[in-house]
This record gives C-alpha cells, structure tokens and sequence, in this order.
C-alpha cells in the first residue's frame, strides 16, 4: 500500500504493509539510518523517534498511525551536529558505541521540548532508554547543559 | 537485474570511477557500471588512498588531512581516538586534521609487518623509556592467538590490550613517518634533516626561515625509505604532548547525528535481507522446514540452510545450525520466518539440561579435590590451630553481553572474492572463516570494518560472520545482510560461564586469617579456572590452598567483560569482608594490613589506592540509618613485577526498607602506570563499568531450561536506566612505575562484593549468590 510520510519537513512516498513498524520503513524504506534497532519490542529506546512532538519507540508502532503527521528523526535534528543537544553530547562526550545515542538524544529532545529546566527526577521518569556502555552519567550532564543552552 | 559479480567486472568498473581499484566501492553489474555506489559519509572502512601513503599506518593528503588507520575496533572504548594520539604524538602532525579509518584486513593477510615493528624496545613493563610488555602468540592463521608479523600484527580487539599491546608500534609507525616527511624535506632543501624541526603539520627549517608543510611534501616522503628505522626511538611519558592529555573521542560527532555507518546500516545496491533462525538449543540443528508455507509472502524469495559452524571457525565452541528466509526486505524475511514451520533434530542429552542440575553438577565437582594451583604452608595445620573457621559459598551465573546491535553482516561471495561489511572486533579470524567457508584464498577476502554498537567481549564470540557467510556462499553473486532479531543474538552467543566458589578460612584469637582455602569452579572451557585468572590472594595469608574444579556443559562460554575476573573478584572481596566482620575489624584497616604484610612488589601502589579511596570517601564518617560504604581493592597482575592495573573503590549504597537499593556514591582511585593515553577515555571506561558491574550485581542471570537459554530480550534480561545511575562518581588518578595492562574490562567489578555487604550492614542478611534482585532485602 502506498502512502506518503512526512519525515524531518519532506515527505517520502512509500509503498509498505501499514502494519510494518514505523521503524522498518524509516530504515529500510526512506534509508534514514540513524534510528536504531535493537529489541523489537519497545523496551529499550535505540528506535526513539518523534511522531506528532511526542517520543515513541518506532519499533512497536504500526507505519500507519504515523500517517498524516509529522516524524522527527535524528537526522532531522541537525545533520551538522549544531543543535544545542547535539553540542551539549559533544561537549561531554557523552557517546561510547552510540548505538543507543540517537534514540537517547531524541528521548531527552522531547523531554526538554515539554520542560525547559528539567530536575534529575523528570530526567529519571522520562529518559528511560537503554545504554549498554553505561553513558547515563554523561548523558545527564549533557541533558542538564542542553536545557541551558536551548533556554539562550 | 543480474546480480552476478564477476571480478573482472568489479575491477574494470572501479577503475573506471576512480583511476585504481578502490574498496568500499561495489559494483552491480555491468549497466551501472559508470554509477558507483558512494561511500556513505559515515562510514569508516578501509579505503585505498588517492594520494601514497608515507606507511601502512598513515596518509597524508595534499589537504593536510591526516589518515591514520586503525587496526582495533571501536566499540565504545576509544580506541578511535587512543590509537591515533599514540600515532599523532610521534608524527607531530595538527591534530584537528586527524582522520582515523579502518585498516584493511586483507593488507593484513597480503603484506608482512615492518621489521622495526617486530623488536620491542625497552626493558618491559617497569623502563618508561620502552615499549612496555605486549603480548602476541605463537603464529596461528585463524588469528586466535594474533597472527604477530603480518602487516598490522594484532587486528584482535580484546582483553584491554590495545594500548598495551599496540602503544609501540603505533608510536614507531607516527616517528618513522615524521623522520621521513623530515628526510623528504631535507633532501628537497638540501640542508642537512638535523636542522629541521617538525610540529603541528608544519616542517621548518629555522636558519633559512623556509618551511612547508606535511601535505606538501607527503608525495616524496613516500618515496623517501629510511636508511635506518631500527635506530628511531619513541617518547617517553616525560616527552608526550598529546598522549595523556584529554582528547574527545573522535566518533562523537558522528554519533551524535545519526551518520555512523555500524553494519546494520550498510546498503547494498541489489542487496538481499536475512533472517535466521538456529536451532535455540546448542549443538542442534534443522530437520525440516516448510519454505511452501510461506513461499508467496510478500517479498520471500527462498530459504537457505546452513549447518552448526565449523568448530575451527568458532574457537571450537558448538553452536547451531539453522536456517534463513531471504525477502526484499528484513522486516518481511522475519515476518516470514516467524511463520514458517521448522523442526529441529536436537541432541537429548542437550535437551535435558536445566540451570538447577548445572549447579548440582557444579557443587558436586567442587567436592572433588581439583587441581591445585597454588599451596604454600601448611593449609590443615593452620586450620586446626585456628580460633575460629569462617566459611562461605559464593555462585554466579551463566551471563550475556547483550549489545545493543543486534549480530549482522554484509556478505558478497563471489567465484574468487568475498566481501563482508561487518563490526567485528577479530577481523583476522573472519577472514580464516570466510576462506574456510567459501574456499576463495584469505588473500582474497575484504573485511570493510564497520564501528560497533557494543562489543563487551569480542562482539560475543558467536557466529554471526560465520552464518552469513554460510548463507552469502550459497547465493554467490547476490549481496546478503543477515540480521538477528534480539532473540536470535541471545542465541548466537556465548556466555559467561556460572561459577562457584567455596572459600574456607582459620583466623588467629586477634582475627588474622592463618590459613586460607579457595575453591572456584566453572565449566572445563570457561575463561576462569582453565584461563589462569588465579584467585591467589592479593593479602597475606601464610598457609593457602587454591583449586579449580571443572565439569561440562554445552553451553558456549567466551570471554565476556570482566571475563573469569570479575566472579573471582566477587568472590574474594566479598569473603573478606566476611572475614573482616568475624574478627570485628574495619573492612579498609583488615584489608590493609594483610597487603601491608606481603612482600608484593606492588604493595605501596595497592596501599596507596585503598588509602586514596578511604580518603575520598570520607571513610569511617556517620551514615544514616539505610546506608552503608564498602570498599574493596581492584587489580590485575599485582601478583607479578610486569604490567598491572591497580584501583580501589568505596561504593555507598543507600537500601530502602522495601528493598530497593541505590548507588549513590563511587570513589574511584585508580593508577596510571607511567601514562594513560587519553584521561577521558579512562574515565568513560570506568564510568561504563560502573554501569556494567552494577547490572551483573544487580540485575542480570542468564538460567537454562530444556536445554536453551531463557532471558533472550530485555523483559527478561534487564539493563539499568538512568535513574538507577549513581548521582556522584568520583575519579582520581595517581601515578605508579610500571605499564598499565588495561582499563576496558576489569574495572569496578568491586560493586558487586560492595552491594552484597552493604545489604548485610544495613539488613544483616548476607546474600552470596547473584543478582541480589531476586532476594528480600527488606528489612525493619
């Protein structure tokens, strides 16, 4: 079935089965990379994508409930690494494999889209992702910074 | 579309598109043949240079961008980054022009490495001056052992060895380079090259005012030999500029935008997608499957069986046979696979295995008397001088590495070539494979080295280069990415092997140990007992026994993060606590003066490192009720006079009367030998087993039913988020006279003796078995 998705501001015709995950056809069919598997069932966040503003794990949504809304991916946060959050990552850097950083980087975005000077509890409560290398420290102070430098 | 490859073919197409043969690059066929698929940005393979190379290590281009190739893996542990100070530092070059990529391991299997990197200078791991004390074995083409006089000597990524082993030559690779670019130059201005001097790309020539830089003159250093590489020195710590200074990881900007090229990312024009099922029960393999059930899915296009890998391409573990459906697309091969019926044929006595009668069998051969490793004194005399017999039983279980890349590979096998993208921290040993497989000689395997999205013990041992060639070979011509599901990668693995300890103690009427018996047990191929990691103990004890004790399971053990280490350390730290606690003594005034009565040669550098962590932590101050410190001592090769690393940790844990427990504060003190490379990898390094020891000590069991491995996806197989990361870690460093042996394993494993005793201090339960999860650890 064809379709269109509106991925980072352009809009990709695709032709997929509307059950396939979200994550499937961001990889596979559009070719953005950058948003990751890795347990297919939507426990540990390496598939964190926006749809609509809100953080989800692609991995565990059929393509079509993200039809006819906007999708975030990490490539759509700068593909120059500019983005205060991008900055913030490097400036600790924060990354050890990366493999989970995209889906990371993304959850921490919506956290601080919906509040600006988050507490370490809502850090806690909202960036619940997996990393295997242990960068939680990192990625903390990374967070706390971004919200500094996304408030200039 | 054909997708049949002939070597002609690819060899006319590249040169077509870039004037030499180019790798990275990969021709279709013929009709395309003037549209070559780009490199992606992010990708980091091996590339053949357009400019020549000064040596196998470095390429200098007329930009002034600095190629240094990298013949480790990065995984999470820098060794982008630590590789390339080690070659910058002595090359002198601008270090923001820095670009490090993959060595090619087919250079590796073609070329012989230099001869002035075959001598390591120096007097071994106590000579600042050296080269310290690498290690590479006997020569063996599967790469095991390290292959020690091709090109790049050790493409291996394990065993925290890539400074140790590497620092040397990659040091000699950046000054042979830097006297050539000299050479060139001097030879070019005709002025003597001691009156040159070299720094940040630039070559001047003070008394004249000329200069030039690297980019310029590359071209003739290339051609330039050195009359006499044996008599280049490297620096030493004193001389560094760039090594021990902190340095961001060079991965990072690409990480943080998506760009990364791991091997689940790699494209192919024509590609074919894999997904595999094998036999989840070790050493089975398929019977039958039912392709017709889903031959008219949408995208299917056929099944392809592969059998248990041959043992000789698995360092003779047993895995499974099993079988792939190939599709248009991934998600439709694993959606038709999912669906399509397979039996096995498994072995019964497989079959049969559960974790409760694995630790019947292992409590059954610690019985016996083992293999004595280490006896000095008289054991049972001391024992029965003794004013009082502690004893105590510690077990851990099988664990996974659980990546978070699910295994993969790219595979192209073709008539007389093969190719494989894949992350892959033994590239030597899946070119034996794919040679192996296929019959196309090694010389004619390209290994396009992607980074990896975890590794935690050579990407797990398993076979995932192995299946994929195995499936590729059957569909010569056609580009195939095999991917596992989650479920498939906690099959495709191997484990850490479940152990057991029985420690046995006499202390004197004032507490001090007398006599002291170790037992450790672990299945016969497990790296602990059968991998010399001696649990001898680091405090003085003067009549000791130790023993290993072995029995077989099928399960494949490898050599996961912290490797037989970690366990033993578990166990001996946690049983001196105990041993602390009977003789009423402070566990960091106990532990002390029994290191404070041995005559290690590194006994000031473990005083140091407890007395540093006691510091830091404001040892022996009040506590509320709840919380509780521990410390314990860290280190590797201590025993000896070479390499060692030496660390102490205090951890202060915080348990809730419902149980819950928190880490709420590490402090870390660590030794940097005669330099650490790069500081900030380090602390990320200790930072990441924080995290890692926490799981194992926390979190994490991998149990056995009907034969097969249970907790095989994250539900099952839990890993800790952010809110379970300690608020306060401190890290402090101080410097010891000798090489470091490594940072990427071995380190924080104290968490686990830590937690164990801070639940005992604060509920006076003692729990010796892991994970403490799945104890009560309430209390009133």
């Amino acid at each position: 079935m064809a379709f269109d998705l509106t991925i980072n501001g352009s809009v990709h015709s695709v032709d997929a089965d509307p059950q396939t995950p979200l994550l499937w056809v961001i990889r596979d069919h559009v070719g953005l990379t950058g948003t990751k598997f890795s347990c297919g069932i939507g426990q540990c966040g390496a598939c964190t994508v926006h749809v609509d503003g809100r953080a989800i794990r692609s991995c565990s949504v059929p393509v079509s409930t993200a039809v006819g809304k906007p999708i975030l991916t990490i490539e759509g946060v700068s593909s120059d690494g500019s983005h205060p959050i991008q900055m913030a990552w490097k400036e600790f850097d924060a990354p050890q494999c990366g493999y989970c950083q995209s889906g990371m980087i993304m959850a921490a975005l919506a956290l601080l889209t919906d509040r600006p000077r988050p507490t370490d509890a809502d850090i806690d409560a909202r960036v619940t992702n997996a990393c295997r290398c242990g960068t939680y420290h990192r990625v903390r102070q990374a967070i706390h910074l971004a919200a500094d430098l996304m408030r200039k | 579309m054909s997708t049949d490859v002939t070597r002609r073919e690819f060899l006319a197409t590249v040169a077509a598109a870039h004037g030499a043969f180019v790798l990275g690059f990969w021709m279709p066929d013929k009709t395309q043949a003037q549209t070559p698929v780009a490199r992606p940005s992010g990708a980091v393979w091996y590339e053949e240079p357009a400019t020549p190379e000064v040596n196998a290590w470095i390429v200098v281009a007329p930009d002034e961008t600095v190629t240094i190739r990298i013949a480790q893996t990065e995984l999470g542990q820098g060794v982008w980054t630590s590789n390339a100070m080690m070659v910058a530092e002595e090359l002198q070059c601008d270090w923001t022009k820095v670009r490090p990529q993959y060595a090619s391991a087919n250079r590796d299997a073609r070329e012989r490495a230099p001869e002035w990197t075959l001598k390591v200078p120096g007097n071994g791991a106590t000579d600042p001056s050296g080269g310290g004390e690498p290690t590479f074995g006997d020569r063996d083409r599967t790469g095991v052992a390290g292959i020690p006089d091709s090109l790049y000597r050790r493409m291996r990524t394990n065993a925290a060895s890539s400074v140790k082993d590497g620092r040397y030559y990659l040091q000699l690779a950046g000054a042979e380079a830097r006297e050539r670019l000299l050479l060139a130059a001097a030879a070019l201005w005709n002025v003597p090259v001691t009156e040159l001097t070299a720094k940040d790309s630039v070559i001047t020539h003070r008394s004249s005012g000329r200069s030039t830089t690297y980019g310029r003159i590359a071209e003739r250093a290339a051609q330039t030999p050195h009359p006499h590489p044996e008599t280049i020195r490297i620096k030493s710590p004193d001389q560094w500029t760039l090594m021990g200074t902190e340095r961001k990881n060079l991965d990072v900007p690409l990480k943080v935008t998506g760009q990364t090229v791991y091997g689940i990312d790699v494209r192919l024009p024509g590609m074919k997608w894999a997904a595999v099922k094998a036999c989840p029960v070790y050493g089975g393999d398929v019977k039958r499957y039912d392709f017709d059930a889903i031959r008219t899915m949408p995208g299917v296009r056929r099944a392809v069986q592969f059998p248990i890998p041959d043992p000789s391409c698995t360092r003779g573990r047993i895995f499974s046979g099993g079988v792939a459906v190939i599709a248009d697309s991934w998600y439709q091969a694993k959606t038709a696979i999912d669906r399509m019926p397979i039996e096995w044929t498994i072995p019964p006595d497989n079959a049969a295995v559960n974790t409760a009668m694995m630790q019947d069998a292992l409590a059954a051969a610690i019985a016996q008397p083992g293999r004595v490793r280490v006896e000095h004194g008289n054991v049972d005399g001391g024992f029965a001088r003794a004013a009082k017999i502690v004893e105590a039983t510690y077990s851990t279980p099988y664990l996974a590495r659980a990546r978070m890349e699910p295994g993969n590979a790219t595979v192209l096998v073709t008539n007389d070539r093969v190719d494989i993208w894949i992350g892959d921290q033994s590239p030597q040993e899946t070119r034996f494979s794919a040679s192996k497989i296929t019959g196309v000689p090694e010389q004619n395997v390209y290994i396009h080295l992607c980074h990896l999205g975890g590794g935690y013990g050579r990407n797990g041992n398993g076979p995932q280069a192995e299946q994929a060639i195995m499936i590729a070979n059957q569909m010569r011509g056609t580009p195939v990415h095999m991917l596992w599901t989650r479920e498939e990668d906690f099959v495709g693995t191997t484990y850490r092997a479940m152990g057991l300890a029985r420690l046995k103690a006499g202390l004197d009427a004032e507490g001090w140990p007398i006599a002291l018996e170790v037992r450790t047990c672990m299945q016969r191929d497990g790296f602990g007992p059968e991998a010399s990691f001696d649990v001898t103990s680091r405090y003085q004890v003067p009549n000791y026994r130790y023993s290993t004790h072995t029995t077989r399971f099928h399960i494949p053990v490898g050599t996961r993060r912290g490797v037989g280490q970690a366990a033993h350390e578990f166990y001996r730290e946690s049983f001196m606590n105990e041993l602390a606690h009977a003789a009423g003594k402070d566990p960091y005034q106990y532990r002390r003066e029994l290191i404070a009565r041995t005559n290690l040669p590194y006994k000031a550098d473990m005083l140091k490192a407890l007395d540093m962590a006691a510091e830091m932590s404001g040892w022996g101050t009040p506590l509320p009720k709840g919380k509780a410190r521990a410390i314990a001592l860290e280190e590797r090769g201590a025993e000896g006079n070479g390499s060692a690393t030496i660390s102490a940790m205090v951890h202060t844990v915080s348990l809730s009367r419902e149980g819950k427990v928190r880490l709420e504060r590490v402090d870390v003190a660590h030794d940097t030998g005669f330099g650490l490379v790069n500081p900030l990898s380090v602390k990320k390094q200790i930072e990441g087993q924080i995290t890692w020891f926490y799981n194992d000590a926390m979190h994490q069991a991998t149990t056995i039913a009907d034969g097969h491995v249970v907790e095989n996806n994250f539900n099952r197989f839990p890993l800790s988020r952010m809110a379970e990361d300690p608020p306060e870690i401190n890290i402090r460093f101080f410097p010891t006279q000798h090489w470091l042996i490594g940072m990427a394993h071995d380190r924080a494993t104290s968490i686990q003796s830590a937690i164990g005793d801070a639940i005992f201090q604060i509920t006076g339960k003692r729990f010796r078995d892991l994970p403490f999860r799945k104890h009560d650890l309430t209390w009133s």
